[in-house]
């Protein structure tokens, strides 16, 4: 393997190529084998075309064989993702939206005289603000009498995740997370109710599907099935209808109207605001930040109107879903909204447990904001300080994070219900837990509340 | 025949259900298609006047 050469971890299934990096800069290498399709892919305008309507990732080609590969064909160099995120942080809408571009994008390259040859969601990705495609390599030549082939990956990953959200009224990213390659026909006929047996396309796509597969074996496959393109897009259209269908139920989840309540309290938000505002100013520069426990995002927009890429985080898929939504309808183009539990983040998973990276490993941002969310940590889910401490160090260079006393209303109705054996959360304690790994630079109380807001600075190794 | 690269594994079966769910959805827009036409019918918009025609 050449000098600083790292083959990306999760680029390994397709043998057309894979993706690496030399010296910190990403690249995709184009292998012979791949050379017809892609080449055609060129050729026929689908590149451009998926570029230009910003559904597709555009690269630059570079005329180099860093891998030093017999096998090699072209060097391509694609615009970088800031910040990669996966299905199983996504909020229902995002999946939607990722479900209908696939469709979108296969309905371009077919009118190119291609096919997308893989349909998972692992290759769409938030980019300035908009989902896109990130794999120039999923795209092959079209022959009509072969069905699609992504079809049960994209009825596992995009279909039955939507469906079972839709119908269970329930937010399912961590099954997700369980089925990372998309969960079971067969795992999904089984937990959708009965009565989705008489919604044609549900019946065809998910309880039809099952059959099939659990039935015939894999050498019928493909097999004297007539097919035309024609047929594809009748599967696509009903597909796409079923889709744009699905909703995700509306539930006053407990933090959803956190800002309309936090508002009342006299000027609580505003001094907040200024604060972090003055303070910005003096850690300039700041390219990136990570909104933790960001709500609907009042101020990861804050942030943002900095010109901050910003990754908004919380773990109610409710106020995700929420502010995804209003990202869309804006031309708002600095904030990724995940559902991130930081109680337990997303965790290191697949082949060798490299190939999606943790959220801890991912996230190497500027500034850090913990704001309103160490008392949930905390209290709410019994986390040390120092524990705490550390979870923020390993993300940021700086971080403004509130401290909440224990005398604060939001405490005294969490403890309501318990019994209160959190002695050792004092703001004492906490400073001495943080210390260990920050050193303070500003402080100050917040107005019409006893909460302390701090911005601190990670300490040199 | 194109030289596919079949790395995914489409599916036992999947290929063949495609094939009928195609051809059943074959019929269900058909139907869908005729439905839309005669509910265009009945709800096709008006012409607008000509405010020179006399007649009108």
């Amino acid at each position: 393997m050449p000098a600083n050469f790292i083959h990306h971890p999760s680029s390994y299934r397709d043998p057309s190529g894979f993706i690496f990096e030399k010296n910190g800069v990403l690249y995709r290498q184009v292998n012979k084998v791949f050379k017809e399709h892609f080449d055609f892919f060129i050729a026929s305008g689908c590149y451009d075309k998926l570029v230009k309507k910003d559904l597709l990732i555009p690269h630059e080609k570079i005329n180099e064989n860093f891998s030093g590969d017999n096998d090699w064909y072209a060097t391509l160099k694609p615009e970088r993702v800031s910040f990669i995120s996966y299905p199983y942080e996504w909020g229902f809408d995002m999946l939607k939206d990722a479900a209908l571009l696939t469709l979108d994008i296969l309905k371009e390259s077919l009118a190119s005289g291609m096919i997308l040859k893989d349909a998972t969601p692992y290759n769409i990705q938030w980019h300035k603000g908009k989902l896109v495609s990130i794999d120039s390599l999923s795209f092959e030549k079209y022959d009509e009498t072969i069905p699609w082939i992504a079809y049960r990956q994209f009825c596992e990953n995009f279909l039955s995740p939507l469906l079972l959200t839709h119908y269970s009224r329930m937010p399912l990213q961590e099954m997700m997370l369980a089925y990372s390659e998309g969960i079971p026909l067969a795992v999904t006929k089984s937990l959708l109710p009965w009565r989705t047996k008489f919604s044609i396309h549900t019946y065809l796509h998910i309880h039809l599907h099952t059959k099939y597969s659990l039935k015939n074996p894999p050498t019928q496959a493909g097999k004297n099935t007539a097919f035309s393109k024609k047929k594809l897009l009748n599967l696509v259209s009903s597909l796409e209808g079923l889709i744009t269908k699905l909703k995700l139920p509306v539930s006053k989840s407990t933090w959803s109207d956190y800002y309309d309540e936090a508002s009342q309290r006299t000027n609580y938000l505003e001094h907040k605001r200024k604060i972090i505002q003055q303070w910005l100013e003096k850690i300039k520069p700041v390219a990136t930040a990570a909104d933790l426990g960001a709500n609907t995002g009042e101020f990861s927009k804050l942030l943002s109107a900095k010109n901050i890429q910003t990754i908004a985080s919380d773990f109610d898929a409710n106020c995700i879903n929420v502010l995804y939504n209003e990202i869309k309808k804006s031309d708002e183009k600095n904030i990724l909204p995940i559902i991130i539990d930081l109680s337990k983040p997303s965790p290191s998973i697949g082949v060798n447990n490299e190939e999606r990276d943790s959220f801890i490993n991912r996230t190497n941002v500027d500034l850090a904001m913990a704001l309103a969310l160490i008392h949930h940590l905390a209290i709410g889910k019994n986390i040390p300080l120092e524990k705490i401490a550390d979870l923020f160090q390993r993300m940021c260079r700086y971080l403004i994070i509130e401290f909440v006393p224990k005398q604060d209303e939001k405490i005294k109705l969490m403890l309501a219900g318990k019994k209160d054996i959190y002695t050792a959360y004092t703001e004492e304690n906490f400073l001495s837990a943080f210390n260990q790994y920050f050193t303070v630079i500003e402080k100050e109380t917040i107005a019409g509340s006893e909460r302390t807001i701090y911005l601190m600075k990670k300490n040199e190794a | 025949m194109l030289h596919h690269l079949l790395y995914i594994d489409p599916g036992s079966g999947s290929f063949l259900v495609q094939a009928i769910t195609a051809a059943v959805l074959g019929v269900v827009f058909f139907f869908r298609n005729i439905r839309l036409y005669i509910k265009s019918i009945f709800t096709r918009t008006p012409k607008k006047q000509d405010d020179n025609n006399p007649s009108a």
